[in-house]
């Protein structure tokens, strides 16, 4: 991807093929599981265990974009509904997007706003991040892709898009005395 | 500031009907257009009511046509047309999960909705919940306000269907006692209800240079995450002031200059504490001078839709001097002590009105509206 002057990535993580860790309260879909993993991975390199340090945490926000959406979460509930049976409460929350992105908002403190959109892609990803960066109300913005299709194939990554002067967290800690 | 951005033409369709003579009536009646659902069955289902327009609408075909009316309320041609952006927010298709194997979690809408109005086919679909509309309102005003682009299209659209019916009747979140009762004591929670509205959004010179009147301004804008929890909002509302607090700075004006705020609040406990929270907050003193209503009272919530319908009722707030009561109020709850606008729709000359809406994932935003 290619970012407007001043902006670059800080950090990036792809799902690396393994099953990803489950999220207590997110079932029967992979698709948040896999966003939360691929978030923690790239969070993690570039600010170290979580919290996201808070001055640069309250300043970030969260794109997730995504060409399939959370297709199993849609078949289970329309499967209960067809079925007359009673839906799953868990499913409630878990089959919006936004829910993940509150996850990872919550778990690493990060402040900024939430932007879910669709198809993924990209393209989409760099003018979604760019127009939430240039608006202003974040400085830098967590932008996670993640496909899931009903065949179990996954794709899932994140990036860090952030001022080229926020200099790695990580190297920052290692060099203080 | 030179360049700004101006909204020129607006299409609606609530439960109260097809037009925004229909929903400004529904509004000054004050009377809630929720009914027992008669779409699907909900006898397995703790609550059975809605706000839903007669017979079986369906959504291509209503959301294109409230495109078809701002556009042709904008002055838009085939030519003005065919250079804009659309922008959409749209729930999952219903039909998504029950044919699975055609991969298209959004049924193909997007699609049709471009080939039904003339409009190039979506740039992207906002799927952010209860704040998609109004991020993608804001997305467009940057893109706007960068001038990359002159002219944008925003619409969305949720008809009230069984599998979200079902999902927040399983949520425990619709209210039992079958009305919407924002911020007031004895409130149960939300009622679904169909919606769908397309406005369009337009640098003011591009605007002014074609002879478009514009009805009302878009003056400013705001948004923030709350970082706090997976679907509830933080307590202090936080995120909520800090997009308030940015909407007024964007609009260089202060708390006392807000004469109207459409509420988010949708009738649930803690969420409608959290809003009256944030709003003391970021209004300060002036909090209490500023009439409030919830309008999801009298439409229901449209999701994905609810901030673009909400978006057109502050509009027609700001024109009509008529603002919209906060129906279903049974008493006060001192944690929401707001100026509401109770029992009618209060008459008032405003210029400048807020519009808020809040999500899952603690995802906040606030618009503000000046009256053209």
């Amino acid at each position: 991807m290619s970012w407007p002057v001043g902006l670059v990535e800080l950090a990036t993580a792809r799902w690396d093929g393994s099953e990803p860790p489950p999220v207590a309260g997110f079932v029967t879909s992979a698709f948040s599981p896999l966003a939360a993993a691929v978030a923690e991975a790239c969070l993690t390199s570039y600010f170290g265990p979580a919290p996201a340090e808070s001055t640069r945490g309250e300043r970030t926000g969260i794109v997730l974009v995504s060409t399939t959406g959370d297709l199993a979460t849609n078949v289970a509930v329309a499967s209960a509904v067809q079925a007359g049976k009673r839906v799953p409460p868990l499913l409630f929350y878990q089959s919006n997007h936004n829910a993940v992105a509150g996850y990872i908002a919550a778990r690493w403190g990060l402040a900024g706003p939430v932007v879910c959109t669709m198809p993924g892609g990209d393209a989409e990803a760099e003018q979604v991040t760019t127009l939430l960066i240039e608006d202003g109300d974040a400085d830098a913005a967590l932008v996670i892709a993640v496909n899931t299709y009903l065949d179990g194939a996954k794709e899932g990554t994140a990036s860090l898009i952030g001022p080229a002067t926020w200099t790695p967290r990580q190297e920052e800690r290692q060099q203080q005395p | 500031m030179s360049s700004q951005v101006v909204v020129t033409g607006m299409g609606v369709t609530t439960a109260f009907g097809r037009g925004a003579g229909a929903l400004l009536d529904g509004l000054a009646a004050g009377q809630s257009a929720f009914g027992q659902t008669a779409r699907f069955d909900t006898r397995r289902c703790r609550v059975g009511v809605a706000a839903e327009l007669p017979g079986d609408p369906k959504l291509p075909l209503e959301l294109g046509a409230v495109v078809e009316q701002a556009c042709a309320g904008a002055g838009l041609d085939a030519t003005d047309r065919a250079g804009v952006n659309l922008f959409l927010a749209l729930h999952a298709d219903a039909g998504a999960g029950r044919d699975p194997a055609a991969g298209d979690i959004l049924g193909g809408t997007p699609g049709e909705i471009s080939a039904a109005t003339g409009l190039p086919h979506p740039a992207r679909i906002y799927t952010t919940a209860c704040v998609a509309a109004s991020t993608a309102i804001i997305d467009a005003a940057t893109l706007l306000r960068s001038g990359r682009a002159t002219r944008v299209v925003v619409a969305a659209g949720y008809l009230v269907d069984a599998d979200s019916f079902w999902l927040f009747d399983a949520g425990r979140t619709l209210a039992a006692d079958g009305q919407v009762r924002p911020f007031s004591a004895g409130r149960q929670g939300l009622l679904l209800g169909d919606g769908l509205a397309a406005v369009v959004l337009e640098d003011s010179e591009a605007a002014r240079a074609r002879g478009a009147a514009p009805l009302a301004r878009l003056a400013g804008w705001g948004r923030a995450g709350d970082a706090y929890h997976v679907c509830q909002p933080v307590p202090d509302g936080g995120g909520l002031a800090r997009a308030i607090e940015r909407a007024l700075a964007r609009g260089g004006i202060g708390a006392c200059d807000v004469d109207y705020l459409n509420a988010n609040a949708t009738g649930t406990t803690f969420a409608d504490s959290s809003e009256a929270a944030a709003i003391r907050q970021a209004l300060g003193e002036h909090a209490g001078l500023v009439p409030v209503s919830s309008t999801k009272s009298l439409h229901g919530h449209a999701l994905e839709a609810s901030a673009l319908v909400e978006f057109v009722v502050t509009v027609l707030a700001l024109h009509s001097g008529l603002l919209p009561v906060n129906a279903g109020f049974l008493g006060p709850d001192p944690a929401c002590a707001l100026d509401l606008v109770l029992d009618e729709a209060r008459s008032r000359k405003a210029r400048y009105a807020l519009s808020l809406n809040a999500a899952f994932g603690g995802a906040n935003t606030a618009l503000l509206l000046e009256a053209a």
